[in-house]
């Protein structure tokens, strides 16, 4: 069995990629089963994804812990503890990411030994589909490249998925395209495959013992507490603020719904980048056009990220 | 007067403190989440947030929680009985001293339209007609978003949803509610800060029910960039398919705000993927037309 | 002092020296004497407690849970659709752990809609977290709703409790009800000051709180589990501390004859009182017959039932609901309780009583013949309706009657 884990944001069309490689692989005569996983949440914030391929029905279900190819779609995640795209994979295995940086900087980054295909796909989506949600069939389509599964497979799995999701046949015929130079150069490769369920990981079994009730029900009796749940990652793009431009004229304040945005004493807005989502009104709302749209760029530590 | 210029003029007015806290689970560019920041800036944080299920049912996820104020979910049935059971817990307790009146907190029902326009009509109904001291929230985003934005009975006609098309015309569930006389009622829009403001700070004024339509575009669910969720909201209002209106108890139905020119509905609908089918792949212009006169209609007998 | 009261009177009698603080109201058969004593009470000022006519009974419970998350105490009664209209709120609120006394009056549930009592409806809530006391009396209705507060609000426990009595049998029948004083059952309560949770503008909380993740969610609803388990410490406690004020009893089951019952029947809520006289009959016969009545249904007092039946000869449950599919609902839950037992004898189920449907003594006596076979033989008959010939006859009229071919 091959396993595939899809890292993406709400939006991204990384369901939609799962989908494509799930499909691909039923068209080229396997078993495959694919299957999203999102939190409360939808556009903007990390959701994963499933894709098993074997030739033997699949004993397993949900998220996969120990991939052997993990896909991400915006390399913001990387950095994020609470999603750790990278968690699980051993150095036989695959990666594929959509980044600016180059794929140099990205295996320094990850420290990953194994394939590794590291592409600005966003780019290449914007260009060719003028959508950043191209993202999803261009990942699908390197992906499937990956993973060795047949061109014309792919090509039905894309047309398939995307019309599911309702996309005119221009559209459908520009996501194609975008797929083919997806996939360009990239080699098949050679992943171990391992026949047998996959090793849950867990820890022993306790006892849950009865809690006061101060603390064993659900309720939540701190203080307003959301900012820890750092919603800044969710962003592609980020709003930023010349203050030269700016005339202190509480616009951007008032209309991010967010909150994000704090006035000084000189009224002067200040975006909180650890909250702020990316939904970029701020920019469109800005009478003087003082506040920039800039693609988002985490600078790389020198550490490798977490694993 | 141009009373767009006047709200300009008057931004500086709004609170610069934060009630609700980012960080939520709610989509970036949530207009529904603009207006209830808007209106929490006036209602301060002696409140207690009922909630019934909807996209809001998520801002407060274990063990997280944005409000300076309480927050109790309920049902999606059932909020305004949520309501009303605190508001009357508050009453006996501090009548009884067993709770001290500073304690005390404005009860506010916090609801989507597939709750608001649907399944809690009748508790809605009823908490209204018990003259209920509350204030009602309604996120209008015109479906049921939370599950993905099926129709909902205030999905406007010609749009398109992945369950149905909207039905003939959406409920006037302003118009429902004034039927109940409530002691205020008003729509509301995030991108009209002043006039929403102005309004919730009006209708503290008053005892018994407090009713709010708040318009809520929705980037996920009407598919359109959330860069733009304000431009809609204003394009919502200005082509007179929103309108910003009041009424206290049995009085007239006051406009608010009413656009010196209306622009034409196809603004506002091109650009939206709900709408797409209306101009892809030919333009339906009888259906645009339609809707078209919907809003004339409307607005002649505003005018009348 | 003793009174003649129904059990609704009785029921209305707890509500009020439980001194409640609110009380959300929706009028249904047969319960609806409950509400309309305590909205006189409140409308003459003699409790201090809100009464509020909701507009349904799924209002009626949200408010309640409402309240209670507020701080109040709450009372609250609903009858068979009713219970059906609100239940989503029953697990709602005892999600949120906030405790209040519902009053249940039984009732056949629809279709085909009728009046009279079986307990399919509380039974349905059984999954709920809601615990359950049944009666069996207008006395023990009063007395249960008192120690229901006290369990519902113990800190161990802070689940809500439902209070079931039959319609008919209970709600409209007076009996001798003894109500203490109004110290006494304030004594007896004390006042309802939560810890956990509250809706007050100093302390701002965050209640209802939506979960995401299975081991989250796991948590918080085996609290729930660990409260109700809890419960039986909490009963016991109450019901001792309620002996000492007011002379009265109760136990987590309640036997009648069972010392030296070689055979047993197995019942519960107003019926058990004939199965007390189908007791006496059958001593008066020379078969020693015991009844258990079941009291506690939730949390269910395993332990208590399986020493009360471990070692009997035989034993029949006569089921007053009926799981369409299984059969009797609480069969099954007594043989769980047995099932470890090396001694446990046949265990013989019938479902009857259902819609208020009499069982006569020819029912009884069949009941006891089939004791007497399975524990002779060791072998269990299959389940069985309790239906009489007469039954059948008078059936076979009305068929005819609604001209339906064939019958007759």
């Amino acid at each position: 069995m091959i396993r595939v884990r899809f890292h993406g944001r709400g939006g991204q069309g990384m369901k939609t990629a799962s989908r494509i490689v799930g499909t691909a692989a039923l068209l080229d005569g396997f078993i495959a089963q694919d299957s999203p996983v999102y939190g409360a949440e939808r556009r903007g914030a990390p959701m994963v994804a499933s894709v098993r391929i074997a030739e033997a029905p699949i004993f397993e279900r949900g998220v996969i812990p120990a991939p052997d190819l993990v896909v991400v779609a915006d390399d913001t995640l990387l950095d994020d503890p609470a999603v750790q795209p990278l968690a699980g994979l051993p150095p036989t295995g695959g990666l594929l990411m959509a980044t600016a940086h180059s794929e140099e900087e990205a295996r320094r980054h990850t420290g990953h030994p194994g394939a590794l295909v590291a592409r600005d796909f966003l780019t290449l989506a914007l260009e060719q589909v003028g959508s950043a949600a191209g993202v999803s069939a261009a990942l699908a389509s390197a992906a499937c490249a990956m993973l060795g599964l047949s061109g014309p497979a792919v090509v039905a799995a894309i047309g398939t998925e995307l019309e599911a999701i309702g996309l005119s046949p221009d559209s459908i015929r520009a996501n194609l395209r975008l797929a083919e130079s997806a996939r360009a150069g990239i080699q098949r490769v050679e992943l171990p495959v391992r026949s047998l369920a996959a090793p849950r990981a867990g820890s022993p079994v306790v006892d849950v013992a009865y809690a006061p009730p101060e603390v064993g029900t659900p309720s939540v009796t701190a203080r307003p507490n959301t900012p820890l749940r750092r919603t800044g990652n969710w962003r592609v793009f980020r709003p930023v603020i010349d203050p030269a431009k700016c005339t202190q004229c509480w616009v951007c304040f008032v209309r991010c719904p967010e909150g994000a945005i704090e006035l000084d004493a000189e009224e002067n807005p200040h975006l909180d980048y650890e909250v702020c989502k990316g939904c970029l009104i701020c920019v469109e709302e800005c009478p003087t056009g003082a506040i920039a749209k800039v693609r988002e760029m985490r600078e790389w530590a020198p550490s490798e990220v977490t694993r | 007067m141009s009373r767009e210029l006047a709200a300009y003029r008057n931004l500086k007015d709004i609170s610069r403190e934060e009630f609700i806290l980012p960080g939520t689970s709610v989509c970036g560019g949530c207009g529904g989440m603009e207006a209830l920041r808007l209106a929490a800036k006036v209602l301060g944080d002696r409140v207690v947030y009922v909630n019934a299920a909807g996209c809001f049912t998520l801002l407060a996820v274990f063990p997280y929680t944005p409000f300076r104020g309480s927050w109790l979910y309920t049902t999606m049935g059932s909020a305004p009985a949520g309501a009303q059971g605190v508001r009357d817990a508050l009453d006996v307790l501090i009548a009884r001293g067993k709770v001290r009146p500073e304690d005390d907190v404005q009860v506010v029902v916090v609801a989507g339209d597939g709750a608001t326009y649907d399944m809690a009509l009748s508790s809605t109904s009823g908490a209204i007609w018990r003259n209920l001291d509350f204030w009602y929230f309604c996120y209008d985003n015109e479906s049921y978003g939370n599950t993905g934005a099926q129709a909902s009975s205030a999905t406007p006609y010609g749009a398109r949803t992945p369950t149905t098309l909207g039905a003939e015309r959406r409920k006037d569930l302003f118009e429902i509610w004034r039927a109940h006389r409530p002691a205020y009622l008003a729509t509301v829009s995030p991108r009209y800060p002043v006039d929403l403001s102005r309004k919730f700070e009006k209708a503290k004024r008053f005892k018994g029910p407090k009713l709010f339509l708040a318009a809520a575009p929705c980037p996920t669910g009407w598919e359109f960039d959330p860069a733009k969720t304000l431009d809609y909201g204003r394009l919502q209002v200005e082509t007179g398919l929103f309108p910003l209106k009041e009424a206290v108890g049995d009085g007239p139905v006051v406009h608010t705000y009413a656009p010196a020119k209306r622009r034409p509905v196809e603004e506002y609908l091109r650009g939206q993927g709900r709408f797409r089918h209306l101009f892809e792949p030919v333009k339906q212009a009888a259906l645009i037309a339609r809707i078209q006169e919907d809003v004339d209609r409307y607005w002649a007998r505003v005018e009348a | 002092m003793k009174q003649m009261l129904t059990g609704n009177t009785a029921a209305a009698w707890g509500a009020r020296l439980a001194d409640v603080d609110y009380i959300p109201a929706f009028p249904i058969t047969p319960q609806t004497e409950i509400i309309e004593t305590l909205a006189q009470w409140a409308a003459a000022g003699e409790i201090p407690a809100r009464f509020v006519t909701l507009d349904s009974e799924h209002s009626m419970l949200t408010a309640g849970g409402a309240a209670a998350a507020a701080g109040a105490r709450v009372f609250t009664a609903t009858s068979s659709q009713g219970l059906l209209y609100g239940f989503e709120l029953l697990y709602t609120v005892a999600g949120w752990r906030v405790p209040f006394v519902l009053v249940n009056v039984s009732r056949g549930l629809a279709s085909p809609i009728t009046l009279e009592p079986d307990h399919n409806d509380v039974l349905a809530a059984r999954d709920s977290g809601c615990l359950q006391i049944h009666a069996e009396t207008c006395q023990e209705v009063f007395d249960s709703i008192l120690m229901a507060y006290r369990i519902a609000e113990d800190p161990r426990v802070l689940l809500p409790v439902i209070v079931n009595l039959d319609g008919f049998s209970l709600s409209f029948t007076r009996e001798p009800v003894e109500l203490p004083a109004v110290a006494a059952a304030s004594i007896y309560l004390g006042e309802y000051a939560p810890g956990h949770a509250w809706i007050r503008g100093e302390r701002p909380m965050a209640q209802g709180v939506a979960v995401l993740g299975g081991a989250v969610y796991s948590y918080f609803r085996y609290q729930m589990q660990l409260a109700a388990e809890n419960a039986l410490t909490v009963h016991e406690e109450a019901a001792a501390a309620f002996e000492t004020m007011f002379g009265r009893r109760y136990g987590l089951v309640d036997g009648y004859r069972l010392d030296d019952a070689e055979l047993v029947l197995v019942m519960s809520n107003s019926f058990a009182t004939k199965g007390r006289a189908a007791v006496d009959l059958a001593r008066s016969e020379g078969v020693r017959l015991g009844l258990l009545r079941l009291r506690l249904l939730r949390p269910f007092p395993r332990e208590a039932i399986r020493r009360a039946l471990a070692g009997r000869r035989a034993v029949a449950v006569i089921d007053q609901n009926l799981s369409i599919g299984l059969g009797g609902i609480t069969v099954g839950e007594v043989a769980h309780a047995l099932y470890a037992e090396r001694d446990r004898p046949p265990l013989l189920s019938y479902v009857g009583g259902l819609g208020g449907k009499e069982i006569s003594d020819q029912e009884f006596r069949r009941i006891v013949s089939d004791l007497m076979l399975a524990a002779a033989t060791g072998e269990t008959p299959p389940p069985r309706l309790l239906f009489t010939a007469a039954e059948a006859r008078q059936m076979q009229t009305l068929l005819s009657i609604a001209g339906k071919e064939g019958a007759g």
